[in-house]
């Protein structure tokens, strides 16, 4: 029993140890510093991994001489609704080229993933151009019909393969009941799917919450700026950087994400594992 | 008779001869002060150029964030100031010094966006094409003003042309930053003006347990500057006036790489990972005891170091074998898409900014942080406010551009930018590369972009 006992621990938790450490650390770092002053962290005579002197100072910097909590409602509108949009798309668009099966649909498949591939900085330049002839430059909605552009590929891509694991006699069943395509999507797809939705929906809010390339280029003002630039743009001085508000900035930031991650962990598992067991 | 004639002087000829004489000495004056000397009466009488700003125009400027906080204060007071006089609008944004460049290539690409930019270094002859010519403005201010540095003519006018693509608004010098108490303790008065003697006192004290600092990494700032004053200063360069033929496979360049092998060995580990924020960081916690840097360890020591900034001196770069300054330091230019709606508008609030009432403030609250483009401004009273900042009113003076000696444009910008120079000296120092070796490897991909 012992033995088994001792065995347990460095199978299992001395490796989960090590890994929480692991992930966790950068979390603590970033606590660490935003409660330090900037004496302590200047300071190399003082153990870095322990906070001598609690301060608030690095707070009140963040919150109060900056728009930070504007930065973070920009961001959650940027984030759902450029998620809400390419889950739409993505869901109709993967349901289609899986299910309905027309002509070129593979093809249409594998090129909606080499979309994927294409990276942001090559796509700035072009985009840059519709988003002025939209005269949406410097405003939310750039970023909220820009980040679709590399959300749907690879929503899509995931939902594909999670349409693929729903056995098709469930469609035919309802076919057979006299049911539409339209009625099936919704009534028996979208709720057999709704792991992989959700899976592809912390993905996509995940992917638009930390986006910068696009955010910094098309946004100007800083009170429309969201936390990711926000953050660099006010907190990074040339060669100074506010160490205490950027890690404070980048803990509150992450928290949202931390607690999407949180709620939606069941679905998530199963929408990465497959739909349903058969 | 009509010889005596001759050799008499009338009154008729005393008066022309005076005349003429009094003229010349007045011209010879006149001559002297402008090629010399600032003369306010002929400044006052330079008219600015006539710049009719449109109606309810809206001006968006796109500019870096400094360290220095005042910096925007005054900048943002100054544009306050003008839009009250002009009725005009202004939209600044800030933004951090690297991402100013790819915000506006981007926008001169896409052809819409910001009206003015402050960019860095060789911007504006990336896309010369696109910006708007400032040649009255920059004529005007030149002549008001005691005159361009020879340095800033190089990056304002479009190569090889006497036409203003750009305004060189300031530079954030640099200097040597460096610990009074521990150069005495290594048995210095101070840091030498050479570089021979440099890496003596760096030797001593690295010796006292005080190694030395320089950011090898790919720092815009730190890095950049260091290692082209050190190639420049031992003779070296990247490529030949003509701009096509690379020159930094040379007996010189060979020979700063051998000397800063013995600088390095002064060196704290872990300077080649180094950008910008590191050797402040490294400087006020008391790891090293030279560094060089722009006014952000001696502004950030004012308020929050103070036993530093007690011990902090700077002093202007040590000259090297070619017996003359030759630095690098980094310069913002001014510029105007020709996209803008209001291109009278931008001219006339970049002029605006360049008056005394309004540069002389800014560079007086920034201790030092602007280092002047024109040549008047070297005597403005805020250079004397602290022995330390003093020195960062030279560096426009002491520095050559970059892609030094050839044309600036695509090719020098992209050297930079894939920090060529750095990568050479850190590819001696710590990755075991030779001298010989490194070159080359820079010779490469310098021929990539010179092609």
């Amino acid at each position: 029993m012992r033995q088994k006992r001792k065995e347990k621990f460095f199978r299992f938790y001395l490796p989960l140890a090590l890994f929480l450490i692991f992930l966790l650390f950068p979390f603590y770092w970033m606590f660490a510093t935003t409660f330090k002053s900037d004496m302590e962290l200047y300071n190399l005579k003082l153990n870095p991994f322990l906070i001598h002197h609690w301060s608030l100072l690095n707070l009140k910097h963040l919150f109060f001489q900056t728009p930070f909590l504007r930065w973070l409602a920009n961001t959650f509108f940027v984030a759902i609704t450029s998620t809400i949009i390419s889950l739409s798309a993505s869901l109709l668009a993967a349901y289609g080229i899986q299910r309905i099966r027309f002509k070129g649909s593979s093809l249409m498949g594998i090129g909606i993933f080499f979309c994927y591939l294409v990276p942001p900085t090559i796509l700035f330049i072009p985009l840059a151009t519709m988003v002025f002839k939209l005269r949406i430059w410097d405003s939310l909605w750039a970023l909220s019909l820009i980040y679709p552009t590399f959300l749907i590929p690879f929503c899509t891509w995931l939902l594909m393969g999670y349409f693929n694991s729903i056995p098709k006699e469930l469609e035919e069943c309802a076919m057979m009941d006299g049911a539409s395509r339209l009625w099936i999507f919704w009534r028996v797809i979208v709720p057999l799917s709704l792991p992989g939705i959700l899976s592809a929906g912390i993905f996509a809010f995940t992917l638009s919450w930390n986006e910068y390339l696009y955010a910094l280029t098309f946004i100007s003002t800083s009170l429309k700026k969201t936390v990711s630039v926000g953050l660099v743009t006010e907190l990074v001085r040339g060669d100074v950087y506010h160490w205490g508000p950027l890690m404070a900035g980048a803990l509150f930031g992450s928290v949202p994400v931390a607690l999407v991650y949180s709620f939606f962990v069941e679905y998530y598992v199963a929408g990465m594992t497959g739909a349903l067991k058969e | 008779m009509g010889e005596k004639k001759k050799k008499e002087l009338t009154r008729r000829d005393f008066i022309k001869k005076s005349a003429a004489g009094v003229a010349g000495v007045g011209l010879a004056t006149l001559s002297m002060d402008s090629l010399f000397q600032w003369n306010p009466a002929l400044a006052a009488q330079v008219s600015a150029p006539p710049l009719k700003i449109e109606k309810n125009a809206v001006l968006k400027i796109l500019r870096w964030s400094g360290f220095v906080k005042s910096d925007e204060q005054v900048w943002n007071a100054n544009t306050k100031k003008w839009e009250k006089e002009t009725g005009a609008k202004v939209v600044t944004e800030y933004l951090s010094w690297e991402d100013v460049r790819s915000k506006a290539a981007m926008e001169a690409s896409v052809g819409a966006g910001h009206d003015i930019v402050l960019g860095w270094y060789d911007d504006p002859h990336l896309y010369p094409d696109k910006l708007l010519d400032v040649s009255d403005v920059a004529t005007y201010l030149g002549k008001k003003y005691g005159g361009w540095y020879p340095v800033c003519e190089m990056y304002g006018k479009l190569y090889g042309t006497d036409k203003w693509i750009a305004l060189p608004i300031g530079s954030a010098g640099i200097c040597i930053n460096y610990r009074k108490s521990w150069v005495k303790e290594a048995g210095f008065e101070k840091v030498p003006g050479d570089i021979p003697g440099f890496i003596k006192c760096c030797q001593a004290l690295k010796k006292k347990g005080h190694p030395t600092g320089f950011a090898l990494g790919h720092a815009v700032g730190d890095g950049n500057t260091w290692t082209h004053w050190w190639l420049w200063s031992h003779g070296g360069k990247a490529v030949e006036k003509d701009g096509k033929t690379i020159a930094i496979n040379s007996k010189e360049t060979i020979h700063a790489l051998d000397a800063v092998k013995e600088l390095y060995e002064t060196m704290i580990p872990g300077v080649a990972s180094w950008l910008d924020p590191h050797n402040n960081k490294a400087f006020l916690s008391g790891q090293i005891s030279v560094t060089s840097n722009g006014n952000s360890i001696f502004y950030a020591s004012m308020k929050k170091f103070p036993d530093i900034n007690k011990d902090l001196m700077t002093m202007n770069f040590p000259v090297g074998p070619v017996g003359h300054p030759a630095e690098l330091s980094m310069i913002s230019q001014a510029f105007v898409f020709k996209h803008t709606p209001v291109p009278n508008a931008a001219k006339h609030f970049l002029r605006f900014m360049f008056e005394k009432a309004q540069y002389g403030k800014w560079e007086s609250e920034t201790w030092g942080y602007i280092t002047q483009t024109l040549k008047d401004y070297y005597n403005l009273p805020a250079w004397k406010k602290d022995p330390r900042i003093t020195p960062y009113r030279e560096c426009v003076k002491r520095m050559l551009w970059n892609g030094y000696a050839g044309p600036m444009g695509p090719a020098s910008a992209a050297a930079m930018s894939e920090y060529v120079v750095v990568d050479m000296f850190a590819d001696v120092c710590v990755g075991g590369k030779s001298p010989k070796a490194a070159a080359l490897a820079a010779e490469r991909k310098l021929k990539k972009f010179y092609r």
